[in-house]
């Protein structure tokens, strides 16, 4: 097909791997094949472009070319010969969605600074210019790097908002499709919950979980539980942090820095009104849905 | 050089947490402003906001003379420093405080010397090649801190950069924050809850609580003119006490306890028009007083009051105390043996103390 198309447009050229950016005077594509090949803009009409992307997948020249990694990836996401799906990476790997605010940094400054991070290429798959996945292959223990940990560093360098959610990990490409829509779903959504900025599957569950139950019943449930505390702040405030902080109670006196016994008092007092006492796993359960429910 | 202004400053989260509400103020150049108040008071979104890493709900953000509501934080001439000092794993100290630069493209030499400078200055010359592994939590602080100086920013923005330190390490951090401002004279915007941190460091504090500033000054000021009892209490260490009573003629009056109102007070308290009014009074622990000189000098403000807990400090004994039941702390000097269960005489020193109105809280002055 390249070769057809070449005998129409003279300048036609395939990009090859390495080359980091692709040049702004060509309009790129892509091919069925995951080849990226581009025509020079002046020689192309409009009517050219809409002809060509009956076929082609038209690619943003803001973005890093795809190596031969990330084109892979992206085959195998989309692909439904099942056959492609054969390949096993060698590690477990997971699915490291990230958004940046728009039209602050380059993609590409994000890519290098990842690697950086990484210390070696890692497979970045762009949603679009602010937003897309990490593929990350789980790595040795003490090598593994927390995002929760890494992220003041990034934004303080990169200088600009970023979030991060972690998917789980996984050992085969089976279902990978459908792995893949899923964390994009989740994470378009669950940021609007939180204000994390880091946040993993596991502890997004709770929060889909609610938002699935009609908002009659969630207002109804919180209102049950947290009585008149719905609208105590601090109290939400300082049960929100003694979860976070796995009910540790010298923990999570020290984030409020508060006096342990205070906050004690503060508990009590809380049972005592609400005969719900959030030292024991099943209460704190009920509470921290009762809070999320509230949101 | 670098003033920052917050005019009408709003941040409403997508929940609809207001988390930061009319905020007016002026940063001068050079000066070493602290921002402290208890957790989730918005002091980071606050410091956010002025990064730009959080958009400004409504309100303007200068920078010098220039609005940067909408200037992205990359063009804003300030360099970051947070709490977590997590560095690049795989990189040593020379390439963590390097790299920000090499994302920027800056020329080899350029980067070279700048890093060498920062290293310098914070005393990490022979650390340049470890890995962040092989390194102290201070000097990770550190090297948190030269990622900073590298940049050559106009502004320093630090949001709680010594609190996963341990309390002597602190201390010491502490010092060299001050003494790097000194020497840098960059204008430094630092978040911390910790009173003790604020009033150490500051040029100005400003207090805040729920969003809202509660008072901004230079340290002392706070302290020893406190505008409201939120401040009073938060400011200082042990807390200043805070008792709940009448004005009524010349005495503030608890029940059967009655404390002589030094003249200059009482005129400010009538003028106002308190006579007959309940009244807070604010008396800090070091201005309640056991010598027999004071108790002397004051005994229409002396009380007898019963001791609950005394503990021993070294040089000083903090009592915990009652009066008219309602608790209050003392600090005093650890002349005597005093232990709990033991009666003993305390003299206020009202000419030193603070009253607020019982409902809005405010002093009155
Ligand atoms: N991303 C967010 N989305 C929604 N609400 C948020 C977000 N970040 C902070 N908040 C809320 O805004 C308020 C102020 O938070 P902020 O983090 O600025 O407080 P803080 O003074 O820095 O507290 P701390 O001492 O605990 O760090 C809190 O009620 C907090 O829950
Ligand atoms: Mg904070």
């Amino acid at each position: 097909m390249i070769n057809q198309l070449k005998e129409v447009f003279s300048t036609l050229k395939v990009h090859k791997d390495g080359s980091n950016q692709l040049d702004s005077d060509y309009k790129w594509f892509a091919t069925d094949k995951e080849e990226i090949i581009g025509i020079r803009n002046d020689e192309l009409t409009s009517k050219d472009v809409s002809l060509l992307t009956t076929f082609l997948t038209p690619y943003n020249v803001k973005f890093p070319t795809p190596t031969q990694a990330e084109r892979n990836w992206r085959k195998i996401i989309y692909s439904t010969d099942l056959g492609e799906k054969d390949w096993k990476p060698s590690h477990p790997f997971r699915f490291v969605y990230f958004s940046f605010n728009k039209n602050q940094i380059e993609p590409l400054l994000f890519k290098d600074a990842i690697e950086g991070l990484f210390d070696k290429q890692v497979p970045i798959l762009w949603e679009n210019e602010h937003e897309g996945f990490i593929i990350e292959q789980q790595m040795m223990e003490e090598e593994s790097i927390s995002y929760e940990q890494i992220i003041d560093i990034l934004m303080s360098d990169l200088y600009v908002k970023i979030t991060f959610f972690v998917g789980p990990y996984k050992k085969d490409m089976e279902d990978l499709t459908l792995y893949y829509h899923s964390l994009t779903n989740i994470a378009k959504r669950i940021f609007h919950y939180t204000t994390k900025s880091v946040l993993t599957y596991v502890e997004a569950i709770p929060f889909l979980l609610t938002k699935q139950t009609d908002e009659d019943l969630r207002l109804d449930i919180s209102k049950t539980i947290l009585q008149e505390y719905i609208h105590d702040e601090e109290t939400i405030h300082m049960m929100d942090t003694f979860f976070q902080c796995n009910l540790n109670l010298s923990e999570t006196a020290k984030v409020l820095h508060l006096h342990r016994n205070s906050l004690q008092y503060r508990l009590d007092r809380f049972f005592e009104k609400t005969g719900i006492d959030i030292r024991q796993f099943q209460d704190a359960m009920t509470v921290s849905l009762a809070l999320l429910a509230r949101k | 050089m670098a003033e920052l202004k917050l005019v009408n400053v709003k941040k409403v989260y997508d929940n609809k947490v207001v988390s930061v509400e009319d905020f007016n103020l002026e940063i001068r150049d050079k000066e070493f402003l602290v921002l402290v108040g208890p957790s989730g008071c918005g002091k980071s979104t606050t410091l956010r906001m002025i990064a730009g890493l959080e958009e400004i709900s409504s309100g303007d953000l200068f920078i010098g003379d220039k609005r940067v509501n909408d200037v992205p934080p990359k063009d804003r001439n300030i360099a970051m420093v947070f709490q977590n000092y997590a560095l690049y794993p795989h990189m040593d100290v020379y390439n963590n405080m390097a790299f920000g630069l090499k994302l920027r493209k800056f020329k080899k030499d350029e980067i070279k010397k700048r890093v060498d400078n920062a290293a310098k200055i914070l005393g990490l010359e022979n650390l340049l090649n470890r890995k962040p592994k092989a390194l102290s939590g201070g000097q990770r602080q550190r090297v948190a801190l030269g990622r900073a100086i590298v940049r050559d920013a106009e502004v320093f923005l630090m949001d709680e950069p010594l609190s996963n330190l341990d309390a002597k390490l602190r201390v010491q951090m502490r010092a060299e924050i001050q003494k790097l401002h000194s020497r840098l004279q960059t204008t430094t915007i630092y978040v911390t809850h910790d009173q003790t941190e604020a009033m150490t460091m500051a040029t100005r504090l400003v207090v805040m609580k729920d969003g809202i500033i509660q008072q901004v000054g230079a340290p002392k000021e706070v302290y020893d003119e406190p505008d409201n009892v939120f401040v009073g209490g938060f400011i200082g260490s042990p807390a200043m006490n805070f008792l709940n009573g009448k004005l009524v003629g010349n005495h503030f009056v608890m029940d059967d306890v009655k404390l002589l109102v030094p003249d200059g007070r009482l005129k400010v308290l009538k003028e106002r028009g308190y006579d007959g009014k309940d009244i807070i009074l604010g008396i800090r622990p070091e201005d309640i007083n056991d010598e027999q000189v004071f108790l002397d000098f004051s005994p229409e403000t002396k009380v007898s009051a019963s001791v609950e807990v005394a503990e021993l400090m070294g040089a000083e004994i903090i009592l915990y105390s009652q009066v008219n039941n309602q608790s209050f702390v003392a600090r005093i000097d650890s002349r005597f043996n005093i232990s709990a269960g033991d009666t003993i005489d305390l003299a206020f020193d009202l000419s030193k103390a603070h009253f607020f109105d019982k409902e809005t809280e405010q002093r009155i002055k």
